[in-house]
């Protein structure tokens, strides 16, 4: 049976359907979110188990509201991405000074072992240099320019204006470059 | 600078291809687990149960029933008003007043002269 057998039903009307009972929506919204929740938690922590732990908690906050959801108010993924971002903030909180920008071990996948590597040394670099951020420029910019949301659902995501959104951004991807400006060679950027 | 920023959209492009990284199965495991357990109990819809009078016509076996029923005891209304007059000025009506049953049995038919008698 395929997993996500309802892929053309909207996120709002899959939650009313777990809220009444239907368990099929239950594994569709798992399969369909759970990836999302995931990737947004870990590109704000650097850290696959904490994002793993982050990214439960989120979906259980999700299941819990399911049968007060209000229909029409927010997107499903919108408000997701709000929990995660409160979620991060508080465990950066507490871990902060921990090493925050500790290098995620690269994992094996089914790619070359050259190509693997040099694609995650990418990506960790990227990774390293994002947590270097401030929390808020980090979520924009993640929520921009890796999510690839418009400017008004960052802003109803971070509860700000477009205007301090379009700031966040711009501020965060100068000091990404700054970060990253000498190691275009080591990632395997050739000059020219 | 350029090349910098160049190099920063391509990551970031890159970033987005792997946007949604494998997420381990233990996690949708776990999810999952949660999602089951959380769920609320399947709802079962019941028709809504009429109250009052509606409960009072279905009983009755629903509208078409009750506008047979309303039919028939406007016609029994009509027929005791109407009728009553002429059978009482009628033979009949009058032996119904005034006599015992023999003689209506007598009346109606000749073949019940023998309950008479």
């Amino acid at each position: 049976m395929p997993y996500d057998s309802q892929e053309d039903t909207p996120d709002e009307a899959l939650l009313v359907l777990y809220a009444n009972g239907d368990a099929a929506a239950a594994r569709a919204l798992t399969v369909r979110l759970t990836p999302r929740v995931f990737s947004h938690a870990y590109r704000m922590l650097g850290d696959r188990a904490e994002a793993e732990d982050v990214a439960q908690e989120a979906m259980i906050r999700l299941w819990r509201i399911a049968p007060d959801w209000r229909q029409g108010e927010a997107k499903v993924t919108t408000w997701l991405y709000r929990v995660v971002a409160n979620l991060c903030t508080d465990r950066l909180r507490k871990v902060r000074g921990i090493a925050l920008d500790a290098v995620a071990e690269p994992e094996d996948d089914a790619r070359g072992p050259v190509e693997s590597l040099q694609e995650q040394a990418r990506m960790d670099a990227l990774q390293a240099a994002l947590n270097r951020l401030s929390d808020r420029q980090r979520q924009a910019v993640v929520l921009r320019h890796i999510e690839g949301l418009g400017n008004p659902e960052i802003a109803g995501i971070m509860e700000i204006s477009v205007e301090a959104v379009e700031s966040l951004t711009a501020r965060g991807k100068r000091a990404l470059a700054a970060e990253l400006a000498g190691q275009r060679e080591a990632l395997g950027y050739a000059d020219g | 600078m350029e090349q910098t920023n160049a190099m920063l959209d391509e990551l970031f492009a890159e970033a987005r291809r792997n946007a949604e990284a494998p997420v381990s199965p233990a996690l949708l495991a776990r999810v999952l687990a949660d999602a089951e357990a959380l769920q609320p109990a399947p709802r079962i819809l019941e028709a809504a149960r009429p109250r009052g009078w509606r409960r009072f016509v279905t009983l009755l076996g629903g509208w078409p029933s009750v506008a047979g029923l309303a039919t028939a005891a406007l016609v029994g209304v009509w027929i005791g008003v109407a009728g009553s007059a002429g059978l009482i000025g009628g033979e009949l009506g009058s032996d119904l007043l005034s006599l015992g049953q023999e003689s209506v049995l007598a009346d109606m038919d000749q073949s019940y002269a023998f309950l008479v008698d």
